[in-house]
């Protein structure tokens, strides 16, 4: 058998797993310097504020344009939001309902189990 | 017998060189055919644990898994999902889901979990979570099992919001807690907060001008941890196409890996300011909607997961959490894996899966 440690198909794995941990840590290092993070958030916050100006510009087309505002759709999906959840709640209502019904003895959906289970015991059978 | 058996040329014996050329060959083949397959086909199906919908509130839903026990716990139950990730990482496919494992040991299952908020639920913030979703689970998950008691289960950032309303509701229902890798030391995690560094970071610029965290943002930033983790697990994919299932969990951990949430504004605001600039979970001046929520308050048995190689909640940002709260029944394990493998995988159901039923089991009667 070829030695784990000679064969070209493991040393290319291992090569690229230090490799991988190489840079990770190097990476890591960089940016946990204070310049990074300066960096970063100025540039985080560049693009923050160009998606601003750009979600404003959009809103203006928008309305220029006769169609609904943002402003609208959002008042439209908190309605849609709140009939969803009335509806759930009717559903759960119905489920109980049902569940409290005068079911046959087998009843109409699946019984659930008693919660009467014990851990088993040190010897490996139930208590 | 062959006449170059014995020889060797470092370290690799002649006579095994051709058929190791051979297998070489017929993996490049087979690469070459699975890696169209790849390409042309979906991953496998997750999160198919049967289950229903008791629930759902905006970003909250509340599922119950169906028992597939004829005796089942007492105690119920609810397992609260860090709000940046899906739920399904806790129930990927059958023989590797966490569910799955609970409900063949006998445990009645509901897990609180997130779906994207939606603009409009950009002002939802810490005490929403804290004071409103998780106690309205809770007394859903009472109506639906009859029983008073619920074991909670907090996974990473779920923790965190289980240690908070446990903190605050410390009277019950809460009867357990089992945290995995929650931090809550934030001066610990050292590159979120360089990251966030009160200097640089205008958080409130950021939330004004995007209202929720875009999830492209929080995916990044848990990719900048390990910048070279990417493309290498690419190339291992590659070197690993020929086999089925290491392809079947490689799509698994990458859909869920890539499949991050967006985090509501105020939410994220609170998380900055609370937590990351000021810990105040660690220093116990922490308090949600204006109720004190100091760990120590917390009584009831806990059991805390971590994991040894846990890159983005690492054990310093941990281990003060056993230390802190004030139950007299309360252990730390410690497990070799990463923060999600931890959880799920291999190693899951090897180490965490079955410490977690022997210490659940006799407090869930």
């Amino acid at each position: 058998m070829a030695d784990k440690n000679n064969d070209p198909v493991v040393l290319w794995q291992t090569m690229i797993g230090e490799m991988e941990k190489g840079f990770n840590s190097f990476a890591n290092q960089a940016m946990a310097s204070p310049e990074f993070s300066k960096v970063m958030n100025q540039a985080g916050g560049v693009a923050a504020g160009a998606q601003r100006q750009l979600g404003d510009l959009m809103e203006k087309y928008l309305l220029a344009m006769n169609l609904p505002s943002r402003a609208q759709l959002v008042g439209m999906a908190e309605r849609l939001q709140s009939i969803e959840g009335q509806l759930n709640e009717i559903k759960a209502l119905l489920q109980q309902v049902h569940h409290n019904s005068a079911a046959p003895a087998e009843g109409y959906g699946t019984p659930r189990p008693p919660r009467t289970r014990q851990p088993p015991s040190p010897d490996g059978g139930l208590k | 017998m062959n006449a170059s058996a014995g020889l060797s040329v470092a370290g690799l014996d002649l006579a095994d060189i051709p058929d190791r050329i051979q297998s070489e060959v017929q993996r490049a083949i087979q690469r070459s055919i699975k890696g169209v397959e790849y390409f042309s086909s979906s991953g496998p199906s997750l999160g198919s644990t049967p289950k229903d919908i008791l629930h759902v509130r905006g970003t909250m839903n509340l599922y119950h898994y169906r028992p597939v026990e004829d005796e089942i716990y007492r105690v119920p139950i609810l397992i609260v999902m860090a709000t940046t990730n899906r739920g399904y990482i806790l129930d990927m496919v059958p023989g590797q889901s966490f569910i799955e494992f609970l409900l063949k040991r006998g445990y009645d299952v509901y897990m609180l979990d997130w779906t994207a908020p939606k603009p409009e639920e950009k002002g939802l913030r810490m005490e929403d979570y804290v004071l409103d979703f998780i106690p309205d689970c809770i007394r859903r998950v009472q109506q639906d099992s009859g029983e008073t008691d619920v074991t909670v289960i907090g996974y990473c950032f779920g923790g965190v919001l289980s240690l908070l309303y446990g903190s605050i509701f410390n009277e019950g229902p809460m009867k357990n807690l089992i945290c995995f890798t929650t931090p809550i030391d934030f001066r610990e995690m050292k590159l979120f907060q360089n990251f966030a560094d009160k200097r640089y970071f205008d958080v409130d610029r950021l939330i004004d001008s995007v209202g929720n965290v875009p999830p492209e943002m929080i995916l990044s930033s848990f990719e900048m941890l390990r910048p070279a983790s990417r493309a290498a697990s690419q190339v291992q994919l590659w070197e690993n196409i020929w086999n089925d299932e290491f392809v079947k969990s490689y799509r698994m951990f990458d859909r869920w890996a890539t499949d991050t949430l967006p985090l509501a504004g105020e939410y994220f605001r609170d998380i900055t300011r609370d937590l990351m600039w000021d810990n105040k979970l660690f220093n116990g001046t922490m308090s949600v909607g204006g109720r004190k929520a100091d760990i120590a308050d917390i009584k009831v048995p806990i059991l805390h997961a971590v994991a040894e190689h846990d890159h983005i909640v690492p054990y310093d940002a941990a281990k003060h959490l056993i230390a802190k709260v004030g139950s007299d029944d309360k252990e730390e394990v410690m497990l070799k894996g990463g923060h999600v493998s931890l959880v799920a995988g291999a190693n899951a159901i090897r180490r965490l899966w079955p410490k977690l039923d022997s210490w659940l089991g006799g407090r869930s009667t």
